[in-house]
């Protein structure tokens, strides 16, 4: 970049990217709040938060992908209009999603095309020699005629960029590049994107939940908590625990007394109010496990190890939170324990006895009760009633000649709205009537009405509202004072914090480190969760 | 929050979905469109008879007498129905489990094949050979439609490509058989100068199925009582029964059925051989029923038509029933128009109209209660 081109604002580089008090929400979550940021020319920004803090719904709003209600964006000092993604990328934004969108049976090059507007003549050999020149200019080796599913994870990302750079964008965003990635591979992502801020002075938004990849790459990284701008710090004078106390927030919008934590004071448990029942009525390791995973490991079809040798114990009246950031082996964990995976290798038993997971009903029968973190997918029926959805699961008592006792069903149903406070317009509506907050209370009703002896409870309260929350949490806390073992698994540390009598690590897919709640600082904790300690396969 | 709030009001012991409850306007709305549709098709079949060169009028009317003008009409309207309403309730138990079971017009020649060797080589009571006749085809519908089975859940293979082809497999193996004197070609008398035709020997009388009616050229067959007998049996068992449950799920949602223990590739796999079973049923009664042999081409579109109604009554099982008696209708007004002169493909165009007239409102009917349901929630997602 030439130094001729004078920037508008009186120093620094020009700004190529401007937003001014974007807000954005998602009926009553607030995604985006009020936030302002600047990317200069030839500037790597990193954007860090956790799960939820907005990052991403930010550059998908600046990509075009979702519109916000109020805000302004300007590229070079032009206002940008809303919601086109077409009319972004003309004004040269360029946005590579945490997935892929490739067409798998499609060779390279034809992917590369697939994006072109109008009604150009499709030139394969064109196509393929500017693969290459890209390819070598920055060191993105692809084979422009290779098949999209041959190819690694790694070499897929890099045909997500061609596509970017092939239309020479001003702001390239990346959303969560490495999640995916070996280290090499990663190392190698992060040497591109230097040389494309310096040689051609390309601005790179990088949004990540990496405290240390964040700081090798960045200039300087915008910290997000609940779509809020918390800080926008020079990565140079910033530090992994530093960045992490920003991410998490000194204190919560959540209320101390359901929230159990300051950050103040880390490892010191003995300042929280007893608002944390069972905890302290349970003597810590006499309890006998309900639950105990061995070694297991499940592998991706492509051989990546998705849980790599995860052992943990759950037991009896006791809930263990297993924290870390959403994608590192808790969709594996839960979809384990709901019958839908089959592990490659160890061994999950329960009360002792093994059970084969994957097939039939030998875990549910065992008394594994499961809230899957996206209900529609494995936790409920939306098509059917909510007496129906109570009766998924728990029929076993309320058949008699393989007919389904109305009566019976009725009753629990009945029984359990009024229990859980399920606000819908009769038992016969259909679930997909129900507010999402209901049809959470459906799911947690019909799993603890079973009273399992094993509970696993993935981000039990994602998208819930504050209320809701304390209300899933106390009826989390109660069944576990029953008896029943927890296996709490939650992206959200004041969650953890709040449930858990001990608390696990989760980390690409494996367990780094367990402690007892009382010993957990949050410091650590987060850099745990973020620090890149193994590498994948 | 009080407790009057949070108890919804509550009528009986319904458990199941109810759809909302439109206002009457709606569905007098809904009356108006069916007629105005139904006019539409009556304009666009007159224009197009018109253009073909038959005159509309004595077609339309030889539809209707055809089909429910006299005593006569009304017998072939529901021996055609029977037939149909099976194949339907097949296709609708395939379909509520998430599968496609396009196969029926295979099922039910093959069902037919092995329910006439039945019925040719035992010598029993009636009754007896009815029932041998019937669970023959039955079983052989169901195999046949298991194979599709097996490709569909030990490889992957989509059950609506196999069950397709498979009925090309079904024509062909029904061809063989009536095609070869030591299998199932009819025998003729010795020294008849007439060569066998391509056709098995009629069922002896013990192998036909009871008449219900009777008069001077019409034969009312227990077909229709049967399958209606089936149809209120299926509706029962899949809306109450933990076999209809756990084969809804699966067809709804197959993780959530996973994660509750049920296997959707076992309930999947019986779902498709009851579906195939049914239809093969339909063969025995069609065979039992009016054919009494089997030659080729022996299902004649009753396939396509029973998976037609099954479609046009949509989530509703009991709708089968009318949308059945519809399509019986009008295969029988057809049969009539087509001894009247008009071409089969223009018949059938007309028949297409009709359907579509039928099932437009319908449609519209079920867009209004989903719009009800999101105005009442404000629950707009997927």
């Amino acid at each position: 970049m030439s130094e001729a081109k004078a920037s508008t604002s009186a120093a620094g580089p020009e700004v190529v990217l401007g937003l001014r008090s974007v807000s954005k929400r998602f009926g009553r979550v607030v995604a985006c709040d009020d936030v302002s940021l600047n990317v200069r020319a030839g500037e790597i920004r990193g954007l860090l938060g956790q799960n939820g803090a907005g990052k991403s719904t930010l550059m998908k709003i600046v990509a075009g992908f979702v519109r916000p209600e109020a805000g302004e964006i300007r590229i070079r000092g032009e206002t940008l209009g809303f919601g086109d993604p077409v009319i972004a990328a003309e004004r040269g934004i360029a946005m590579v999603h945490q997935h892929f969108s490739l067409v798998g049976p499609m060779p390279v090059w034809k992917n590369v095309t697939l994006s072109d507007r109008g009604h150009k003549k499709v030139d394969r050999t064109g196509t393929s020699r500017q693969i290459r020149e890209i390819g070598q200019r920055y060191g993105l080796d692809v084979d422009p005629d290779a098949i999209v599913d041959d190819l690694a994870v790694g070499e897929r990302q890099r045909v997500e960029l061609l596509k970017c750079l092939r239309r020479q964008p001003d702001i390239l965003i990346l959303d969560e590049p490495t999640s995916v990635l070996t280290r090499e591979e990663s190392t190698a992502l992060f040497g591109v994107l230097r040389r494309l801020a310096r040689e051609r002075g390309q601005s790179v938004v990088l949004i990540s939940h990496e405290l240390e990849e964040m700081l090798e790459v960045t200039d300087r990284v915008t910290v997000l908590r609940d779509g809020r701008v918390v800080s926008t710090v020079e990565s140079a004078e910033a530090s992994p625990d530093s960045l992490a106390q920003e991410m998490l927030g000194h204190d919560v919008t959540v209320p101390a007394e359901v929230l159990g934590l300051t950050l103040d004071e880390p490892g010191k448990a003995a300042g929280v109010p007893g608002s944390l029942p069972a905890r302290s009525g349970v003597p810590s390791g006499h309890r006998a496990a309900v639950l105990e995973l061995s070694d297991i490991t499940v592998a991706s079809a492509v051989g990546h190890k998705l849980l790599d040798g995860v052992s943990l114990d759950v037991g009896e009246g006791e809930i263990l939170g297993v924290a870390g950031v959403a994608g590192n082996g808790q969709e594996e964990l839960t979809g384990l324990l709901s019958n839908l995976i089959r592990p490659d290798g160890g061994e999950v038993r329960v009360e002792g006895r093994t059970i084969q997971t994957g097939r039939g009903r030998q875990l549910s029968r065992a008394g594994v009760g499961v809230i899957p973190a996206d209900r529609h997918d494995s936790g409920c029926v939306l098509e059917m009633s909510v007496a129906e959805n109570i009766a998924l699961g728990s029929l076993d008592g309320m058949v008699r000649w393989g007919v389904v006792q109305q009566q019976k069903l009725h009753q629990l149903t009945q029984r359990l709205v009024g229990d859980f406070r399920i606000i819908t317009s009769s038992l016969s509506a259909p679930l997909r009537s129900l507010s999402g907050g209901n049809q959470q209370r459906v799911v947690l009703a019909r799993e603890l009405a079973r009273r399992p002896c094993v509970l696993v409870a993935a981000e039990p309260t994602q998208g819930l509202d504050i209320g809701a929350r304390g209300y899933i949490w106390d009826r989390l806390r109660e069944a576990a004072a029953g008896g029943t073992g927890i296996l709490l698994l939650s992206s959200d540390l004041a969650e953890i914090m709040a449930l858990s009598h001990r608390v696990a690590v989760i980390n690409r897919g494996r367990i780094v480190s367990t402690m007892a709640r009382a010993d957990v600082d949050l410091a650590e904790l987060g850099r745990m969760m973020g620090a890149r300690t193994h590498d994948r396969r | 929050m009080t407790a009057a709030e949070t108890t919804p009001e509550q009528s009986g012991t319904t458990v199941a979905v109810r759809p909302p409850r439109l206002p009457l306007s709606e569905y007098l709305r809904v009356g108006a469109l069916l007629v105005a549709s139904m006019a539409a098709a009556i304009g666009c079949a007159a224009l197009l008879l018109s253009v073909t060169g038959s005159s509309p009028a004595t077609v339309f009317r030889a539809m209707v007498t055809g089909s429910v003008g006299s005593r006569v009409a009304l017998t072939a309207t529901l021996n055609h129905a029977g037939p149909i309403l099976l194949v339907a309730l097949g296709a609708l138990v395939a379909t509520r489990s998430g599968l496609l079971n396009i196969g029926q017009e295979g099922q039910i020649s093959i069902g037919a094949l092995f329910g006439v060797a039945v019925g040719l080589a035992v010598q029993a009571p009636r009754g007896i050979t009815l029932l041998l006749i019937g669970a023959t085809a039955a079983a052989a519908g169901a195999l046949w439609a298991s194979l599709a089975s097996v490709l569909r859940f030990t490889r992957g293979g989509s059950e609506v490509i196999t069950t397709l082809l498979l009925n090309f497999v079904g024509f062909q193996v029904v061809s063989f058989a009536v095609n070869r004197p030591w299998l199932l070609q009819e025998d003729l008398p010795e020294g008849s100068i007439l060569s066998a035709s391509p056709q098995s020997n009629p069922l002896p009388p013990a192998g036909h199925l009871p008449t219900l009616a009777q008069g001077p050229g019409f034969r009312l067959n227990s077909g229709i009582t049967v399958a209606v007998g089936l149809a209120l049996v299926l509706a029962f068992l899949l809306a109450r029964t933990r076999w209809g449950f756990e084969l809804r799920t699966v067809g709804l949602n197959p993780r959530a059925a996973r994660r509750s223990g049920v296997s959707p590739a076992r309930v999947g796999s019986g779902a498709l051989a009851l579906s195939g079973a049914l239809a093969g049923l339909a063969g025995g009664v069609l065979l039992s029923g009016t054919a009494f042999r089997v030659n080729d081409g022996f299902s004649n579109n009753y396939g396509w038509e029973g998976l037609l109604a099954a479609l046009v009554a949509g989530s509703v099982t009991l709708a089968v029933i009318p949308s059945s008696l519809l399509f019986g209708a009008l295969r029988a007004g057809s049969g009539v128009l087509a001894a009247t002169g008009v071409s089969p493909t223009i018949v059938g165009a007309v028949q297409a109209l009709v359907v579509i007239a039928v099932t437009l409102p319908l449609l519209y009917l079920n867009r209004r209660r989903l719009r009800a349901l999101v105005q009442r929630t404000g629950v707009s997602r997927t």
